[in-house]
């Protein structure tokens, strides 16, 4: 089977997780580095693992529901698996570029 | 692991405090208590209890409950206990309040005031610390931040068996002899408890992680953290462990209390190098509303301190140590409530009426539920008018005085109305105030969803 269908699919959840922001930093998990790997089983099962910006945060069971949410919005999704992880404990450095650039983070910053 | 949720009855709290905070405003405004009235006068005593327990306390109970557990990562061990806590508390506040309105005159001196006040507050503080302290006893081992929150857990039990034993004294119920004395000359030791170990301990260590987490600053664990720590719980304990058998033996607390003293300025010494740390080293260049405020309070700590050590000095404590705890309540205390208060407001705000939407479509910011060029202007003037109080206290200007709490009363009612747009959503551009899965939230309670 070619990747491509999967590859396709990862990024349309992605893009929906988009729609799910650390209320906090106001702005979406993915940027913000919080979602560490997504993975799409060829039944439609997807797999979301993600961390919090700070481990006891009560915004934790809104934020996975909202990634199982979004993720399960994509077509061909029969069901999301958010898996909650804090290993590796998130920084500010798993940001992407735009993220840095907004919050003014420098990436040679200690 | 077990999720953490929010605090059902933290905005009762938070309204119940504020409701507090303007009455002792309102007394500040009509000269009632120091500095019209001398220092140990019961009516400066109703004022400095309605701001210590009706204010702060309530405040601080009503933080706690949402954020211990955000410190351990544990939920709260009841959800159920902190609304019986509140009624007690503020029902022995009232029956403290009506205790020295008797020693005012005002009210027949055989009613039991005072032993009244002092079983429902033992109950209602004992509540808080049997909630607090299960949660905390379930999360061993204790985080740092956590520690701190313990010893002022302590504090507080400590500085309630004093004042217990001051209502049994002013009731009539004890002529113990020792009582006395601890009644006589035992009261800064229970300031220094209520106000230093419960009040700013807690401060300190609470600080420590909401600065950490509101600006992208490094969780310290370190060695200043922890010298911060156990030189804070070893001047405590000089001062209220030595303080209290000093008092109630006749010879009086003021050799413990300045070596408490001492020993505190060297914690508040390794506190002052941290934070200053946690403000160099945020990542988050642009720091919003409450974090600057926060700044300006713990400012006004170390302004406090420095007052106190030139009144030491210039053994003039007596005359003026009323200025020093005006502005240790009001610039340092008040001031950190008030910027906190602001974000914690609009975050649990947030949460229960956006956390549900969040996956199905776009949602505000907790930003977005503020105005903060707008807020800011409140908070300054409010800041202003503790340093012209405290310098019109020290200047011994009493009408001066008054002017400037009718001034800081009308910050307040600015800064509580903005606290109430946040929760009522009314600075949320409408378009995007209710996006499909959203709820508006209720003034005085939270709905709290199951972990």
């Amino acid at each position: 089977m070619s990747p491509e269908p999967a590859e396709d699919t990862i990024a349309q959840i992605k893009t929906a997780l988009r729609f799910v922001i650390d209320p906090e930093l106001g702005y979406n998990i993915v940027d913000l580095g919080l979602v560490y790997d997504v993975t799409v089983e060829p039944d439609g099962i997807a797999h979301v693992d993600m961390t919090t910006t700070t481990r006891g945060c009560p915004a934790t069971n809104y934020l996975r529901e909202g990634a199982e949410e979004a993720a399960g919005s994509v077509q061909g999704i029969a069901s999301v698996d958010v898996n909650l992880t804090y290993e590796p404990p998130w920084t500010p450095h798993m940001m992407s570029p735009e993220a840095k650039e907004h919050f003014g983070i420098v990436d040679d910053d200690p | 692991m077990p999720g953490v949720t929010l605090s059902r009855w933290t905005m009762s709290y938070f309204a119940a405090a504020l409701i507090f905070l303007l009455i002792a405003e309102l007394l500040m405004v009509a000269g009632y208590g120091y500095p019209a009235t001398a220092i140990a006068a019961p009516e400066t005593l109703i004022l400095v209890h309605v701001t210590a327990i009706g204010w702060l306390s309530l405040l601080l109970c009503g933080a706690l409950y949402q954020f211990v557990p955000v410190l351990i990562a544990h939920p709260i061990h009841s959800q159920t206990l902190p609304l019986p806590a509140l009624a007690f508390l503020i029902a022995g506040l009232g029956a403290l309040i009506a205790g020295f309105l008797q020693l005012a005159g005002f009210i027949a001196p055989h009613a039991l005031c005072f032993p009244v006040a002092g079983f429902l507050l033992s109950i209602g503080f004992a509540l808080v610390l049997w909630n607090l302290g299960k949660t905390l006893w379930a999360a061993r081992p204790l985080t740092l931040p956590a520690r701190f929150v313990t010893v002022g857990l302590l504090s507080i039990a400590a500085t309630v068996l004093i004042g217990v034993i001051f209502t049994l004294v002013l009731g009539g119920l004890t002529e113990h002899g020792h009582f006395i004395n601890l009644l006589q000359s035992g009261v800064p030791v229970h300031a220094v408890a209520g106000l230093v170990g419960w009040l700013t301990f807690i401060a300190m260590g609470v600080s420590y992680r909401l600065l950490a987490m509101f600006m992208l600053a490094p969780e310290l664990d370190g060695p200043t953290t922890r010298s911060a720590l156990y030189l804070g719980a070893a001047a405590l304990g000089v001062a209220i462990l030595g303080g209290v058998p000093a008092s109630m033996a006749g010879i009086g607390p003021t050799i413990p209390l300045l070596m408490g003293f001492a020993i505190g300025l060297l914690a508040l010494g390794f506190y002052a190098r941290d934070i200053l740390y946690l403000y160099r080293t945020r990542r988050r260049r642009k720091i919003e509303l409450n974090s600057r405020m926060a700044a300006i309070a713990v400012g006004n700590l170390a302004a406090a301190i420095v007052l106190l050590i030139a009144l030491l000095i210039s053994d003039n404590v007596d005359r003026y140590i009323g200025a020093v705890v005006f502005l240790f309540a009001f610039g340092w205390l008040s001031g950190l409530g008030l910027a906190k208060l602001y974000k914690i407001t609009a975050f649990l705000t947030w949460l229960e009426c956006y956390g549900p939407a969040l996956g199905k479509g776009p949602t505000p910011r907790v930003q977005d539920l503020v105005t903060e060029p707008r807020a800011i202007k409140w908070f300054w003037l409010y800041f202003a008018t503790v340093w012209c109080g405290t310098i019109f206290l020290i200047a011994e200007i009493p009408l001066g005085f008054r002017i400037t709490s009718a001034i800081m009363l009308i910050a307040t009612i600015a800064i509580i109305n903005e606290l109430l747009r946040a929760r009522r959503l009314l600075d949320v551009k409408a378009e995007i105030r209710m996006p499909k899965g959203a709820s508006s939230a209720h003034l005085l309670y939270a709905q709290v969803k199951k972990a």
